[in-house]
């Protein structure tokens, strides 16, 4: 509970004393901002890991190698990511569901195992140092970037494209009746998703002082979906609300620490089964009860019994 | 050469034991059960810990662990999987239960040590052991200039029983029959009579049941065992299987299996050790691109 | 005279073997009203298919103006002014109302999204003009924009789905606009407003292409009509010429229709059939309730009781205070239009949804409580719709699973499974075939011996004819009379209100969810009211 109290009453001293996961939110909350692009859009895409690498991988070696200034690395790796998106959307987008997932995980998988651990540029298996790492300034990027990107994406939903994306996120036959240009919307979500996963690749690299292949595996693509399932995947706050709960909620529970995972475990399955559509998507909290529960079945008599 | 290709078949084996229980519940419930990797660590540590902390005999050993390894399919359906059907919730949503339960029962295996509350399970952490050579009967024969273990005999023997009995089940039994009618059409079923619920439960025993084995084989034959030996090394490659074979295809599984040991082994030879671990992504995303059914996928069906 | 808006010529299109579409031609006239009638299955959605580019043609052109349509995808041909509805309405559901016809302004919207980044809303203007303008649309096709416009698409009421389903066409400011079956499911009241609905947007100068089963709808107010029967062009002309097509007559209602004199679809004259039989019966005056009571008693004990049924789906009440009951030994049939409750119904006797409130038993088992496969071990047994076959899965084996819930020796019910299939020698055949290579009426059969296997004592079919061709109808009949000449139990739940009430012993009027009149088969058949609604013939 002391982390509540000090988040109220002294939030300059909470700030200091946990810079670390603030900016950990930070970076989370945007990378469920780029799943939630494709989601919005009714793709389900898991290569938000391998856009990550992109993103990272080159703003550092063009730090290292290059010497160019900080924002033209950060810039040159969010094109890249999307770059490397508009090549892949071309085959995979034709996919649906599970499959469009399971293809973009080979995709992340395929590029981790398959270029970054046998390029000499990039290090290899020991990653790369990042000469330009500031763990305490590399937090201001990212919470300047965070309500800029959220602001965006949200003004976007309003727009043709967002609403494109939410009538295919609908319906896609009824959308291209409607003269929506499916494919191509898709992709942009796709391409749009992979910029900012890129963005935030690049950001990351400010906080800590190595680019490591083992932190863009499938297992990161699959946790940054679930911070956008868990938040809600309709709405812009979903994401970030989600990304930050689920980051910050197991801090809280400092006695358990061994436990970290068993009780980010248990969160997960208990707000995806009483809020299947996310924190704050749609419909009431659901009260668990089982079929044979006898007062479920006395509730619907009285019901029944009650005038309408 | 030969021995490379005997290592693809032992290899093919685990996968395809793995990939057909994956399959199966993706064919019957339409989901992919993300917990299926940590079932499959959870049985190579089971008979561990009944072996080497508990002294059982090596056969009760597997017993026990392959029967409890089914035990918890029961509680991925009934933890993880029926309130969110009875909700009509989002297929998504089981993906992400399915991934909240995988982690807690790696969590729980990874903080187990000597003085801990789990200390009857696992008492090293994160760290690896070994079966004790002494506790596996494990006698070596070499013909013809291979070196065959009995374990890894084993293993293929093992895997080509279940899978023709599995088949057979399928194929020619009432419960198989209601098994693929509820996999087609849940609906029609019930109208049938056939209590859907039961049929779910049912395939996540046999499924589970099947990757604790899988586990325990794997283990015995290949490698060390650690909290991590199903999320990080079958269960991505799990999925690249029942890909390959089309999704929901047993046979599928089966081909695609000993297809991907066969991809691994010939990639090591040729390419070296680095291109090995990427190549089952690569082929899986080839042939999604090319043929998204899989080989033996009668169609594309939409079900996420 | 305005020329032809849009010309089909030789338009071809075949799944498989199978001619959907064969060599069609025909022109619609710039500001008409163009109906496209036929029966189930005979190529009119997969024409519509065509002409929007959901569908690739394999031969033909589609000219609008002097613009081909054929080879265009489903999003160009909606820009060049092309708008339509679907069968199956197809809202963004979880949408609002208002964003659906928003989202339908698309392809004239220009794109905005730089202009929306701006901070200050006077720099984002044009939204609330759309908006004003999607409001107008609502209220053009009859929807109250100010108690409907935030509502979710999904849970509007049937007929403002359709009505909003239109308002989104309209978005788009087509110069075409295809309604495909708008009135389907409808009751007479509001089929007369989609009616006044589709000649009010003709007013304003736009081209209609409507497509529907109801005859009474399309004769009334289209000017030019086509028939396709099996993909092929039958008919074309004028809705009087067309009707009085003898092809026309036999496509409609089957061979035997017109050996017995039925005139036309949608004609004036009443069939003789019809007057036959109800002269017959005139003794009887549909009284609702007292003669079928008196029916049901003399057939046997109640076994279905159904009292006070209530069934929603989220705010949509779906079946209102539904009472009825079934005697051993008859036909009981449901009739009604489609979406009036009638599927639902049986969905709650077979336990596949539960209802809100009311009871429902059948034979001492309680069946708002009890489990779908209980009800079938006891006795009660649902057979879906023929497309609900396990197609994967071979005839011997769909008809081995129908007898899950039974005890018994299997040697026994190996000899029955031998029984149905001498029985129904189409079955024998094909017993290896996965069940999905049958026909529809094949399946259908399949379907109802599967429902026979699981010996039942009260058998639901849903929908028996439905799809089917009319020979095959006739004979899916003649099986559901044999079955219950053997002594089974039948409730049947029918769109064909005609067969259904020749058939049944008594009969219960579905409309919006509750029961509107009731009655002996014959006594409905000749009630004037029924005949109005649900025949569709008038005098």
């Amino acid at each position: 509970m002391d982390f509540f109290t000090q988040l109220f009453t002294d939030p300059v001293g909470f700030y200091q004393s946990h810079e670390l996961l603030v900016a950990q939110c930070g970076i989370n909350s945007i990378l469920a901002i780029s799943i939630f692009l494709t989601l919005y859009s009714g793709q389900l895409t898991l290569a938000n890991a391998g856009f990550m690498a992109v993103g990272a991988y080159t703003t550092v070696i063009m730090s290292l190698d290059l010497h160019t200034p900080l924002v033209l690395n950060m810039l040159a790796g969010s094109l890249l990511a999307g770059a490397v998106g508009l090549l892949i959307g071309l085959p995979v987008l034709r996919l649906r569901g599970v499959f469009l997932a399971i293809a973009t995980l080979g995709f992340g998988e395929a590029l981790r195992f398959g270029v970054i651990l046998n390029l000499p540029i990039t290090g290899q298996g020991q990653g790369l140092k990042n000469p330009s790492a500031d763990p305490l300034n590399g937090i201001t990027p990212i919470l300047i970037a965070l309500p800029i990107l959220t602001y965006v994406v949200w003004r976007l939903t309003g727009t043709r494209l967002g609403q494109a994306w939410a009538a295919i996120r609908e319906d896609e036959l009824a959308a291209s009746s409607n003269g929506i240009d499916v494919p191509r919307y898709k992709m942009i979500a796709f391409v749009a998703g992979a910029v900012v996963a890129g963005f935030a690749g690049a950001l990351e690299t400010h906080i800590n002082f190595f680019v490591d292949p083992t932190s863009y595996s499938a297992a990161r693509s699959i946790s940054i979906l679930t911070f956008a399932v868990v938040g809600s995947s309709v709405m812009v706050l979903g994401p970030i609300v989600g990304a930050t709960v689920l980051t910050a909620l197991p801090e809280i529970v400092q006695q358990a620490a061994n436990y970290r995972d068993v009780v980010n475990g248990v969160i997960l399955i208990l707000i995806i089964i009483f809020r299947p559509k996310g924190i704050l998507g749609g419909g009431g909290l659901a009260i668990l009860r089982p079929g044979w529960w006898p007062q479920g079945r006395r509730l619907r008599h009285a019901r029944a019994a009650a005038p309408d | 050469m030969a021995q490379q290709l005997l290592n693809a078949i032992f290899i093919g084996s685990i996968y395809a034991l793995f990939a057909v229980g994956y399959t199966l519940v993706f064919g019957v419930l339409g989901i992919l059960n993300l917990a299926h990797s940590a079932v499959f660590m959870l049985g190579a540590v089971l008979t561990y810990a009944l072996l080497v902390l508990h002294h059982q005999p090596f056969l009760v050993a597997v017993l026990i662990s392959v029967v409890v390894c089914g035990l918890l399919g029961l509680v991925i359906e009934f933890v993880t999987l029926r309130p969110l059907r009875r909700r009509n919730a989002p297929q998504i949503a089981a993906l992400i239960s399915t991934i909240g339960l995988a982690q807690i029962l790696v969590a729980i295996v990874e903080q187990s040590n000597a003085g801990s509350l789990t200390s009857w399970l696992w008492v090293d952490g994160a760290n690896s052991v070994r079966f004790p050579p002494q506790s596996v009967p494990n006698p070596t024969y070499h013909v013809a200039g291979l070196t065959l273990e009995a374990s890894k005999l084993a293993i293929v023997v093992v895997t080509v029983m279940l899978v023709l009995l599995l088949g057979y089940v399928m194929r020619s039994t009432q419960v198989g029959r209601g098994l693929r009618a509820v996999a087609e059409n849940p609906r029609a079923a019930l109208l049938m009579g056939i209590n859907v619920n039961r049929m779910f439960a049912l395939t996540l025993f046999i499924s589970s049941a099947l990757a604790g084995l899988a586990g325990i084989l794997f283990a015995i034959a290949l490698t060390d065992i650690d909290p991590y030996i199903g999320r990080d090394q079958v269960e991505l490659k799990g999925l690249a299987v029942i890909v390959l074979g089309g999704m929901g295809s047993i046979p599928g599984a089966v081909i695609g299996g000993y297809l991907l040991g066969l991809i691994e082994v010939l990639a090591f030879v040729s390419l070296g050790s680095n291109v090995e671990a990427g190549v089952a992504f690569l082929a899986l995303f080839v042939m999604l691109v090319l043929r998204p059914q899989g080989l033996f996928g009668a169609r594309l069906r939409e079900r996420l | 005279m305005p020329g032809p808006l849009l010309r089909i010529d030789g338009l071809t299109r075949h799944f498989g073997g199978v001619q959907a579409v064969n060599d069609v031609s025909f022109a619609i006239d710039e500001g008409t009203i163009f109906g496209l009638i036929g029966p189930n299955g005979a190529g009119k959605t997969t024409l519509v298919n065509l002409i929007t580019g959901y569908l690739g043609a394999q031969r033909g052109s589609i000219l609008m103006g002097d613009v081909e349509l054929a080879g265009r995808r489903p999003h160009q041909v909606a820009a060049l002014g092309v708008g339509r509805t679907f069968q199956s309405i197809r809202l963004y559901r979880e949408l609002t109302a208002l964003e659906n016809v928003l989202i339908g302004m698309h392809s004239r919207r220009r794109n905005d999204t730089l202009q929306q980044m701006a901070l200050l809303p006077v720099f984002r203007r044009g939204q609330q003009e759309r908006v004003r303008e999607a409001r107008e649309l609502m209220r053009r096709v009859g929807l109250d924009d100010q108690l409907l416009g935030r509502r979710r698409a999904g849970t509007l009421s049937y007929g403002d789905q359709r009505r909003l389903e239109v308002a989104r066409a309209l978005a788009l400011r087509p110069r075409l606009l295809i309604l495909d079956e708008p009135a389907a499911g409808m009751n007479p009241a509001e089929k007369e407003r989609i009616r006044e609905l589709i000649e009010q947007v003709n007013a304003q100068g736009l081209t209609v292409l409507l497509i529907d089963h109801d005859m009474r709808l399309v004769m009334g107010v289209c000017r030019q009509v086509v028939v396709l029967d099996f993909g092929e062009k039958i008919a074309d002309g004028s809705p009087t010429e067309v009707s009085s097509n003898p092809a026309v007559v036999t496509a409609y209602l089957g061979a035997r229709a017109q050996t017995e004199g039925v005139h036309a679809p949608g004609s004036i004259e009443v069939t003789e059939t019809l007057e036959r039989k109800s002269s017959g019966d005139a003794a009887s005056q549909p009284q609702p309730g007292a003669t079928s009571m008196q029916a049901a008693r003399a057939a046997g004990r109640e076994i279905l009781q159904v009292t006070d049924l209530d069934v929603r789906y989220g705010a949509v009440r779906a079946v209102r205070d539904v009472s009825f009951m079934v005697a051993e030994g008859e036909i009981v049939a449901l009739i009604g239009a489609n979406g009036a409750g009638k599927s639902t119904i049986l969905k709650c006797l077979s336990g596949l949804i539960r209802p809100r409130a009311g009871s429902a038993s059948f034979d001492g088992l309680d069946l708002a409580t009890a489990g779908p496969d209980r009800i079938v071990a006891h006795g009660l047994v649902q057979v879906p719709e023929g497309r609900e076959a396990l197609a994967r899965l071979s005839v011997r084996e769909n008809l081995e699973l129908a007898t899950w819930s039974r005890r018994g020796s299997r040697g026994g019910i190996r000899r029955e499974i031998a029984e149905m299939m001498e029985r129904f020698p189409i079955l024998g055949r094909r017993r290896d075939l996965p069940a999905g290579q049958l026909s529809g009426g094949e399946q259908q059969i399949m379907v109802i011996a599967r429902g026979l296997l699981a010996k039942p004592r009260l058998l639901l079919l849903d929908e028996p004819s439905l799809g089917l061709a009319p020979q095959m109808v006739d004979t899916v009949f003649e099986v559901i009379e044999g079955i219950h000449r053997e002594g089974v139990t039948v409730l049947l739940v029918e769109q064909n209100a005609l067969r259904a009430l020749e058939v049944a012993d008594r009969a219960y009027v579905v409309e919006r969810g509750t029961v509107l009149l009731s009655g002996a088969g014959a006594d409905l058949l000749s009630n004037p009211e029924v005949r109005k609604a649900y025949l569709g013939i008038s005098h």
